[in-house]
């Protein structure tokens, strides 16, 4: 398979609080261009993805480092994710599980599969199609409208 | 108080060898105005003794969901954790609920993979929310009852008012 010709690797650039709502947002960057992709997450998601950019290791193992846990037990390894679909404001995903040299799909939210991705070290991909759709001029709107006072550190 | 623990043989005491653990029903989650948590409500089948354990809004959420057979319009985080179980053909055996050690729970899941079982701890609120999906029956020890104050929880409960209770929002 090389499914990967046409895909466009994103890297978890951080993990920004929305501070009017009760949300976070995960800013996804194009290296190559600089290119963002913000997908907004609920504040559980956005915790675990920030503790795996941290490399914070919760004393009791959390949601996402659970599934981690039972894919190491059972031989399988999340090879990559990708951000296939967008309607409505609402991001799609797929996880790609490879074992015993079988790979196997399965359906996602986008903060699933990137908390995943960052615990596995696998790459994420978006298809060009939904960075094209992506909601980044309202990201630019919003992010006008904040005051950097509130920008800080989420609560763990 | 300790409940009158039934001698007849069953699955879990075949299990362990030993008649000291103790199958669990989820019988429904409260809301605690106090902490602004949760509280899943475990209790026997013979309703003598009770876990309660508090846990988070996502968590609560994730267990709200299985219990009324929610089919959310993407997976959820336990939805996904039980579709990559079954994509690797792994079955969830058994949650349990294994400690209590200053107010917190222990738990770990039990999985049958090719031919045999694997242990993988974990929150109790992910083992519960994950059992709940599988149909896997949920465990605990005579020991974690026995620690687990239940006059505690009763307190607590007398204090609350009826319109503390009350679903909460997904």
């Amino acid at each position: 398979m090389e499914p990967n010709a046409e895909l466009i690797p994103l890297k978890v650039h951080g993990v920004l609080v929305d501070p009017n709502t009760d949300t976070q947002i995960v800013i996804l960057r194009d290296e190559n261009n600089d290119d963002v992709l913000p997908i907004w997450v609920g504040t559980a998601e956005g915790t675990a993805i920030r503790m795996a950019l941290e490399g914070i290791v919760p004393p009791r193992p959390m949601s996402h480092d659970l599934i981690t846990s039972f894919a190491n037990h059972l031989g399988m390894k999340i090879t990559r994710v990708v951000v296939t679909d967008v309607k409505n404001n609402t991001y799609y995903a797929t996880v790609y599980l490879s074992s015993n040299g079988i790979e196997r799909t399965v359906d996602s939210r986008p903060s699933d599969a990137i908390a995943l991705a960052l615990r596995a070290k696998s790459p994420i991909y978006v298809t060009p199609e939904v960075l094209k759709r992506r909601g980044g001029e309202n990201l630019d709107a919003w992010l006008a409208k904040l005051d950097p006072k509130q920008f800080g550190q989420p609560e763990a | 108080m300790l409940g009158y623990l039934t001698p007849i043989k069953t699955y879990a005491e075949t299990r362990c060898g030993l008649g000291m653990i103790t199958q669990m029903n989820v019988r429904g989650l409260l809301f605690d105005p106090y902490n602004n948590a949760y509280i899943v409500i475990l209790r026997d089948e013979r309703n003598v003794d009770m876990l309660p354990i508090w846990v988070g809004k996502s968590e609560a959420s994730a267990i709200s969901f299985a219990l009324e057979h929610i089919s959310p319009p993407r997976p959820m985080t336990h939805d996904l954790m039980k579709a990559i179980l079954d994509n690797a053909d792994a079955k969830v055996l058994s949650a349990e609920i294994t400690d209590l050690k200053d107010n917190t729970y222990f738990a770990k899941i039990h999985l049958w993979h090719g031919d045999s079982e694997y242990t993988v701890d974990s929150r109790p609120s992910d083992a519960i929310a994950l059992a709940l999906r599988a149909d896997a029956p949920i465990f605990t020890k005579e020991e974690v009852l026995r620690k687990q104050n239940s006059e505690e929880l009763e307190r607590w409960l007398e204090n609350l008012k009826p319109e503390d209770f009350g679903k909460f929002e997904t």
